[in-house]
Protein backbone atom coordinates (compact mmCIF):
# COMPACT_ATOMS: atom_id res chain seq x y z
CA UNK A 1 0.00 0.00 0.00
CA UNK A 2 1.40 3.21 -1.03
CA UNK A 3 0.41 6.01 1.61
CA UNK A 4 1.11 9.56 2.11
CA UNK A 5 1.62 10.43 5.65
CA UNK A 6 -0.84 13.20 7.32
CA UNK A 7 -2.05 13.95 10.65
CA UNK A 8 0.24 11.04 11.74
CA UNK A 9 -2.66 9.03 9.96
CA UNK A 10 -1.67 6.95 7.04
CA UNK A 11 -4.07 8.04 3.81
CA UNK A 12 -3.80 6.08 0.81
CA UNK A 13 -3.97 8.63 -2.10
CA UNK A 14 -7.39 7.84 -4.34
CA UNK A 15 -5.67 7.37 -7.38
CA UNK A 16 -4.05 4.69 -5.21
CA UNK A 17 -7.42 3.51 -3.90
CA UNK A 18 -8.79 3.10 -7.76
CA UNK A 19 -5.22 1.01 -8.58
CA UNK A 20 -6.59 -1.50 -5.95
CA UNK A 21 -10.23 -1.81 -7.11
CA UNK A 22 -8.92 -1.82 -10.73
CA UNK A 23 -6.34 -5.01 -9.23
CA UNK A 24 -9.02 -6.56 -7.49
CA UNK A 25 -11.74 -6.24 -10.91
CA UNK A 26 -8.66 -7.65 -13.03
CA UNK A 27 -8.32 -10.69 -10.04
CA UNK A 28 -12.00 -10.94 -10.05
CA UNK A 29 -11.86 -11.03 -14.51
CA UNK A 30 -9.76 -14.28 -13.98
CA UNK A 31 -12.01 -16.32 -12.19
CA UNK A 32 -13.82 -19.41 -13.38
CA UNK A 33 -16.61 -18.11 -12.45
CA UNK A 34 -16.54 -14.77 -14.76
CA UNK A 35 -14.65 -16.67 -17.52
CA UNK A 36 -17.42 -18.70 -17.65
CA UNK A 37 -20.47 -16.39 -17.88
CA UNK A 38 -18.60 -14.32 -20.44
CA UNK A 39 -18.52 -17.92 -22.17
CA UNK A 40 -21.98 -18.78 -22.09
CA UNK A 41 -23.53 -14.77 -22.68
CA UNK A 42 -20.95 -15.02 -25.78
CA UNK A 43 -22.81 -18.01 -26.92
CA UNK A 44 -25.79 -16.94 -26.21
CA UNK A 45 -25.80 -13.76 -28.08
CA UNK A 46 -24.37 -15.68 -30.73
CA UNK A 47 -27.08 -18.78 -30.15
CA UNK A 48 -30.08 -17.79 -33.54
CA UNK A 49 -32.34 -19.79 -31.71
CA UNK A 50 -32.37 -18.94 -28.20
CA UNK A 51 -32.14 -14.81 -29.71
CA UNK A 52 -35.30 -16.08 -31.37
CA UNK A 53 -37.04 -17.26 -28.89
CA UNK A 54 -35.90 -14.75 -26.43
CA UNK A 55 -37.07 -11.69 -29.33
CA UNK A 56 -40.64 -13.63 -29.24
CA UNK A 57 -41.02 -13.53 -25.68
CA UNK A 58 -39.60 -9.73 -25.38
CA UNK A 59 -41.88 -9.09 -28.25
CA UNK A 60 -45.07 -9.80 -26.35
CA UNK A 61 -44.21 -8.80 -22.97
CA UNK A 62 -43.82 -5.14 -25.06
CA UNK A 63 -46.99 -5.61 -26.92
CA UNK A 64 -48.99 -6.95 -23.65
CA UNK A 65 -47.22 -4.47 -21.50
CA UNK A 66 -50.06 -2.54 -19.87
CA UNK A 67 -52.44 -5.41 -19.41
CA UNK A 68 -49.10 -6.83 -17.22
CA UNK A 69 -49.18 -3.75 -15.39
CA UNK A 70 -52.46 -4.09 -14.86
CA UNK A 71 -52.53 -8.12 -14.22
CA UNK A 72 -55.06 -8.33 -16.78
CA UNK A 73 -54.32 -10.45 -19.38
CA UNK A 74 -56.86 -13.38 -20.75
CA UNK A 75 -56.11 -16.76 -19.91
CA UNK A 76 -55.47 -17.63 -23.43
CA UNK A 77 -52.79 -14.40 -23.23
CA UNK A 78 -51.16 -15.93 -20.27
CA UNK A 79 -50.67 -19.25 -21.37
CA UNK A 80 -49.23 -17.82 -24.96
CA UNK A 81 -46.85 -16.11 -22.59
CA UNK A 82 -46.24 -18.52 -20.51
CA UNK A 83 -45.21 -21.24 -23.67
CA UNK A 84 -42.89 -18.30 -24.93
CA UNK A 85 -41.01 -18.35 -21.63
CA UNK A 86 -40.81 -21.97 -21.38
CA UNK A 87 -39.30 -22.09 -24.90
CA UNK A 88 -36.99 -19.75 -23.95
CA UNK A 89 -35.93 -21.29 -20.85
CA UNK A 90 -36.34 -24.78 -22.31
CA UNK A 91 -33.03 -23.71 -24.85
CA UNK A 92 -29.72 -25.04 -23.63
CA UNK A 93 -27.53 -22.53 -23.66
CA UNK A 94 -29.72 -19.98 -21.66
CA UNK A 95 -29.97 -22.86 -19.19
CA UNK A 96 -26.34 -22.49 -19.09
CA UNK A 97 -26.47 -19.21 -18.64
CA UNK A 98 -29.06 -18.83 -15.81
CA UNK A 99 -26.15 -21.34 -14.45
CA UNK A 100 -23.23 -19.40 -14.91
CA UNK A 101 -25.52 -16.40 -13.77
CA UNK A 102 -26.04 -18.24 -10.50
CA UNK A 103 -22.38 -18.83 -9.96
CA UNK A 104 -21.26 -15.20 -10.50
CA UNK A 105 -23.96 -13.80 -8.38
CA UNK A 106 -23.03 -16.10 -5.84
CA UNK A 107 -19.10 -14.93 -6.09
CA UNK A 108 -20.33 -11.39 -6.02
CA UNK A 109 -22.36 -11.41 -3.21
CA UNK A 110 -19.82 -13.10 -0.99
CA UNK A 111 -17.07 -10.40 -2.48
CA UNK A 112 -19.75 -7.70 -1.78
CA UNK A 113 -20.27 -8.97 1.73
CA UNK A 114 -16.86 -8.86 2.95
CA UNK A 115 -16.26 -5.61 0.97
CA UNK A 116 -19.81 -4.26 3.15
CA UNK A 117 -18.19 -6.22 6.38
CA UNK A 118 -14.79 -4.55 6.84
CA UNK A 119 -15.81 -1.59 5.60
CA UNK A 120 -18.77 -0.57 7.78
CA UNK A 121 -21.05 -0.15 4.71
CA UNK A 122 -23.45 -2.05 2.65
CA UNK A 123 -21.29 -2.00 -0.59
CA UNK A 124 -24.37 -2.73 -3.15
CA UNK A 125 -26.92 -0.71 -1.47
CA UNK A 126 -24.61 2.57 -1.45
CA UNK A 127 -23.61 2.05 -5.03
CA UNK A 128 -26.95 2.73 -5.42
CA UNK A 129 -28.30 -0.74 -6.46
CA UNK A 130 -32.00 -1.87 -5.31
CA UNK A 131 -33.73 -4.80 -6.38
CA UNK A 132 -34.72 -3.84 -9.26
CA UNK A 133 -31.46 -3.08 -10.33
CA UNK B 1 -22.29 -22.07 0.78
CA UNK B 2 -18.99 -20.54 0.46
CA UNK B 3 -17.13 -20.17 -2.59
CA UNK B 4 -13.52 -20.81 -2.89
CA UNK B 5 -11.45 -17.92 -4.17
CA UNK B 6 -7.79 -17.65 -5.29
CA UNK B 7 -4.95 -16.74 -3.28
CA UNK B 8 -5.07 -13.83 -6.28
CA UNK B 9 -8.58 -13.07 -5.56
CA UNK B 10 -8.59 -12.70 -1.63
CA UNK B 11 -4.94 -10.82 -1.76
CA UNK B 12 -6.63 -7.94 -4.45
CA UNK B 13 -10.17 -8.17 -2.08
CA UNK B 14 -7.57 -7.65 1.41
CA UNK B 15 -5.64 -4.71 -0.50
CA UNK B 16 -8.95 -3.15 -2.02
CA UNK B 17 -10.17 -2.83 1.55
CA UNK B 18 -7.03 -1.57 3.23
CA UNK B 19 -6.84 0.96 0.73
CA UNK B 20 -10.77 1.95 1.12
CA UNK B 21 -10.50 2.01 5.10
CA UNK B 22 -7.06 4.55 4.62
CA UNK B 23 -8.73 6.56 2.28
CA UNK B 24 -9.09 10.19 3.13
CA UNK B 25 -12.97 9.97 3.01
CA UNK B 26 -13.32 6.53 5.02
CA UNK B 27 -10.70 7.68 7.81
CA UNK B 28 -13.29 10.38 8.28
CA UNK B 29 -16.20 8.20 7.97
CA UNK B 30 -14.27 5.90 10.73
CA UNK B 31 -13.55 9.71 12.83
CA UNK B 32 -17.04 10.52 12.42
CA UNK B 33 -18.62 6.83 13.55
CA UNK B 34 -16.32 6.47 16.59
CA UNK B 35 -17.39 10.08 17.67
CA UNK B 36 -21.01 9.71 17.09
CA UNK B 37 -20.64 5.87 18.72
CA UNK B 38 -19.99 7.49 21.99
CA UNK B 39 -22.37 10.47 22.10
CA UNK B 40 -25.83 8.92 23.63
CA UNK B 41 -27.73 12.06 22.77
CA UNK B 42 -26.76 12.19 18.83
CA UNK B 43 -27.58 8.69 18.81
CA UNK B 44 -31.20 9.23 21.03
CA UNK B 45 -31.74 11.95 18.72
CA UNK B 46 -30.99 10.01 15.69
CA UNK B 47 -33.17 6.50 16.44
CA UNK B 48 -36.16 9.42 18.06
CA UNK B 49 -36.20 10.38 14.53
CA UNK B 50 -35.76 7.02 12.78
CA UNK B 51 -38.93 5.68 15.23
CA UNK B 52 -41.16 8.87 14.81
CA UNK B 53 -40.68 8.96 10.93
CA UNK B 54 -41.76 5.25 10.39
CA UNK B 55 -44.43 5.74 12.55
CA UNK B 56 -45.62 8.55 10.66
CA UNK B 57 -45.12 6.61 7.67
CA UNK B 58 -47.34 3.91 8.71
CA UNK B 59 -49.77 6.54 9.88
CA UNK B 60 -49.47 8.44 6.40
CA UNK B 61 -50.94 5.28 4.85
CA UNK B 62 -54.17 5.04 6.89
CA UNK B 63 -54.52 8.89 6.48
CA UNK B 64 -54.31 9.40 10.16
CA UNK B 65 -51.31 12.11 10.87
CA UNK B 66 -52.08 14.83 13.19
CA UNK B 67 -50.76 17.99 12.87
CA UNK B 68 -49.02 18.10 16.73
CA UNK B 69 -47.21 14.77 15.17
CA UNK B 70 -45.55 16.69 11.66
CA UNK B 71 -44.44 19.44 13.92
CA UNK B 72 -42.72 17.19 16.36
CA UNK B 73 -41.04 15.93 13.04
CA UNK B 74 -39.85 19.39 12.14
CA UNK B 75 -38.85 20.00 15.70
CA UNK B 76 -36.45 16.85 15.93
CA UNK B 77 -35.22 17.30 12.58
CA UNK B 78 -34.61 21.06 13.70
CA UNK B 79 -32.87 19.33 16.56
CA UNK B 80 -30.91 16.68 14.29
CA UNK B 81 -30.15 19.14 12.33
CA UNK B 82 -28.38 21.55 14.72
CA UNK B 83 -26.29 18.67 16.29
CA UNK B 84 -22.60 18.91 14.82
CA UNK B 85 -22.23 15.34 15.39
CA UNK B 86 -24.75 13.92 13.61
CA UNK B 87 -24.05 16.14 11.17
CA UNK B 88 -20.54 15.74 10.62
CA UNK B 89 -21.66 11.76 11.08
CA UNK B 90 -24.23 12.18 7.67
CA UNK B 91 -21.57 14.33 6.06
CA UNK B 92 -19.07 11.83 5.98
CA UNK B 93 -21.27 8.75 5.49
CA UNK B 94 -22.34 10.69 2.31
CA UNK B 95 -19.07 11.14 1.11
CA UNK B 96 -18.03 7.45 1.74
CA UNK B 97 -21.00 6.42 -0.33
CA UNK B 98 -20.27 8.65 -3.02
CA UNK B 99 -16.07 7.09 -2.86
CA UNK B 100 -17.61 3.52 -2.82
CA UNK B 101 -19.88 4.34 -6.43
CA UNK B 102 -16.51 6.21 -7.83
CA UNK B 103 -14.89 2.47 -6.88
CA UNK B 104 -17.42 0.54 -8.43
CA UNK B 105 -17.47 2.70 -11.74
CA UNK B 106 -13.79 1.48 -11.83
CA UNK B 107 -14.61 -2.01 -11.29
CA UNK B 108 -17.43 -2.28 -13.42
CA UNK B 109 -15.76 -0.65 -15.90
CA UNK B 110 -13.06 -2.97 -16.13
CA UNK B 111 -15.01 -6.03 -16.09
CA UNK B 112 -17.92 -4.77 -18.67
CA UNK B 113 -20.74 -5.46 -15.83
CA UNK B 114 -21.90 -3.83 -12.53
CA UNK B 115 -19.85 -5.17 -9.39
CA UNK B 116 -22.68 -3.79 -7.11
CA UNK B 117 -25.93 -5.33 -8.75
CA UNK B 118 -24.20 -8.93 -8.85
CA UNK B 119 -23.44 -8.49 -5.15
CA UNK B 120 -26.82 -6.96 -4.23
CA UNK B 121 -28.85 -9.47 -2.09
CA UNK B 122 -31.82 -7.65 -2.15
CA UNK B 123 -34.93 -8.89 -4.27
CA UNK B 124 -38.16 -7.56 -5.41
Amino acid sequence: MENLFFDNIEIAPVAVVKRAARDFAGALAETPQFKSFEAVAERFRDDPAAQKALGAYEEKQIAWRALLMLNALSDEQKAELDTLRVAFDNQRVVQEYFSAQAEMVSLCQELGDTLSESIGLNYAASCGVSCCG
Amino acid sequence: MHTVQSPQLQEATRSLIDNLLASEVFVAYQQACAQFNVDSEARTQLKQLFDLQASLRQKQTSGGVAQAEIDALRALQQKVEHNRILMTYAQAQQEAVNFLREINTEISGLLGLNFAKLANHATC
